[in-house]
């Protein structure tokens, strides 16, 4: 018996086009466990190398690597969430470090130092290099990519599921307030006025998204079980993230670069 | 805009060479010019992206315009909260889950209502009547999230009625709905038409837009590739326009034009036309 053709979408495979797409510029083309690795080095640089080197050559780097891979602007949107935190660790150091007694001003029971000024900011760029490295390798890595790889590597359905299902769930709420947001905007509900108006506005807003993401995993699960999510034996896999040599080289290499400022930390030479 | 008790006129609208393009740089709409006079009824058509949701929602200030005007009888909306053009437009969204969440169907259809300023017995009778309108009349307090899909779109729909703004948009209304669904959006739409209230649907079911709405518009690429009545827009001259969008005329039409009997767009039309191009066959026994 004939298998059915696939209509020749891509040029030469005859396949579609989603499973023969390649990633444009060096970074986003790099295997999504080469990208994991990077971002692991990073972050153990930007926490273990001790003072302003660690965390402001790692949040240079990923600047850098921003820039090339078109996602500074994706970055700068991480920064802004990361304010919050941010401001928090800056309030609390500023005025309850531990053991400070370098009062920068007296301002009536407070005294903020130059100590806690200090560990504040440094602490919140370490925090920025950490949110910023995994955040680059997530903006530049499709999450069918990342799945594939994870499968590919031996991750288990049910692992590759619950990754999947983390990694997305973040962007379909976002998408789904949005939606939600509208539709009540619609039915007159006031977001614009005042803040007690806006406060009567929070069940209409956050009983659908639950009800809503609730429903969908029950939908979802249904529909897996309907493509044979348990059926034992190996998947088969429609398409791989490339893996070459360079690829193998950077993920040594992170390794290398993650045990070597381990090493230089524990006997003291980096701090 | 207008107090939710009084039946306001409906108003005029405008689109005034709008464009509109989304954060990531989606291009949705380009140049659209369009003018919607009081009470007409009309159906938006065109393929997923078309620019179809973006357009009416400019009509009550969920987007707004990135060049030229969406003007409401004749005023410029740009600056007008959406809480307060909801009083003006109501606009059913296509999927009932995004927006559901009280504890009862008459609560849900209450909300917008409320929001409105409708209190006490005003707002009871209006919640009743929509959603009696819609079928939901023995449902009042059954959960939303104990109907089936279907019913849980006619209660999506019952709450925006229950607004009786004067114009009402509904958003891909008949998608889910049975042969008896279908029938109960066609009679919610025959009624707000004979109101006189202005209505605008956007659809996938073409017989559903031919036997419903006098006028129809095709949207392409973020334009209005056609606009006209139903027989002018389905007719054989414009098949070509429509499949560029990808659209299929409704089967009368192709059956109609097949047989040679020009542009017959309904069900009933076919059958009319047909009568009078056959001769009434005698029984000769």
């Amino acid at each position: 018996m004939t298998p059915p053709s696939l209509a020749p979408t891509a040029a030469g495979f005859g396949l579609p086009d989603y499973v023969t797409r390649r990633p444009s510029g060096f970074y986003r083309s790099l295997n999504p466990a080469t990208k994991l690795a990077v971002a692991a080095l990073e972050v153990v640089a930007a926490f273990t190398i001790s003072g302003w080197l660690g965390p402001a050559l790692v949040l240079a780097t990923l600047a850098a690597t921003a820039a090339g891979s078109r996602t500074l602007r994706g970055l700068m949107v991480v920064g802004l969430a990361a304010l919050p935190l941010v401001v928090s660790i800056m309030v609390v150091n500023l005025f309850l470090l531990p053991g400070a007694s370098d009062p920068i001003a007296h301002v009536g029971p407070l005294a903020p130092t130059w100590s806690g000024l200090r560990f504040g900011l440094l602490t919140a760029a370490r925090l920025l290099a950490f949110s910023s490295a995994v955040a680059l390798a997530y903006l530049t890595t499709p999450v069918d990519d990342l799945l594939a790889d994870m499968s590919r590597r031996g991750l288990g359905r049910r692992g590759v599921f619950v990754v999947g299902a983390a990694v997305q769930m973040v962007p379909r709420t976002i998408e789904r307030v949005g939606e939600i947001m509208d539709a009540q905007r619609a039915r007159g509900m006031d977001t614009e006025g005042r803040i007690w108006r806006r406060a009567r506005g929070v069940v209409p807003l956050a009983a659908p998204v639950v009800f809503g993401a609730l429903a969908e995993v029950e939908e979802r699960t249904m529909a897996l079980e309907s493509r044979a999510f348990t059926a034992p034996g190996r998947q088969t896999l429609l398409r791989t993230p490339p893996d070459r040599t360079i690829d193998s080289v950077l993920r040594w290499l992170a390794l290398a670069g993650v045990l070597a400022i381990v090493a230089l930390r524990l006997t003291g030479r980096i701090g | 805009m207008t107090s939710p008790d009084s039946a306001a006129p409906a108003p005029s609208i405008e689109f005034a060479s709008v464009s509109f393009a989304y954060p990531d740089g989606t291009r949705a709409l380009t140049d659209v010019e369009l003018r919607i006079q009081p009470g007409e009824s009309l159906a938006i058509v065109g393929q997923n992206g078309s620019g179809k949701s973006t357009l009416v929602r400019h009509i009550n200030g969920l987007l707004r315009p990135a060049t030229g005007r969406v003007l409401i009888d004749g005023r410029d909306i740009r600056q007008t909260h959406v809480a307060r053009l909801a009083g003006l437009v109501g606009l059913a969204f296509q999927n009932p889950d995004r927006q559901l969440f009280a504890g009862s169907a008459s609560a849900e259809v209450a909300f917008g209502p409320r929001n409105l300023g409708l209190r006490g017995s005003a707002l009871e009778a209006r919640v009743r009547e929509a959603l009696e309108d819609v079928g939901l009349g023995e449902e009042t307090a059954t959960n939303p999230y104990d109907l089936g899909y279907s019913r849980r779109k006619l209660l999506a729909l019952a709450s925006v009625l229950a607004m009786r703004t004067p114009i009402l948009i509904l958003d891909e209304p008949t998608t889910g709905q049975d042969a008896r669904g279908v029938a109960r959006v066609r009679g919610v739409v025959a009624r707000a038409a004979g109101e006189g209230r202005t209505l605008i649907a956007i659809s996938h079911d073409m017989r559903f837009v031919a036997e419903s709405f006098r006028r129809v518009v095709v949207m392409r690429a973020g334009r209005v590739v056609l606009d006209g009545a139903p027989d002018a827009v389905f007719a054989e001259t414009a098949w070509g326009a429509l499949r560029a969008a990808y659209l299929e005329p409704p089967l009368p039409a192709v059956a109609g034009a097949r047989l040679g009997l020009g542009a017959t767009p309904t069900d009933g039309e076919f059958v009319a036309a047909l009568e009078v191009a056959t001769p009434p066959r005698t029984q000769n026994r």
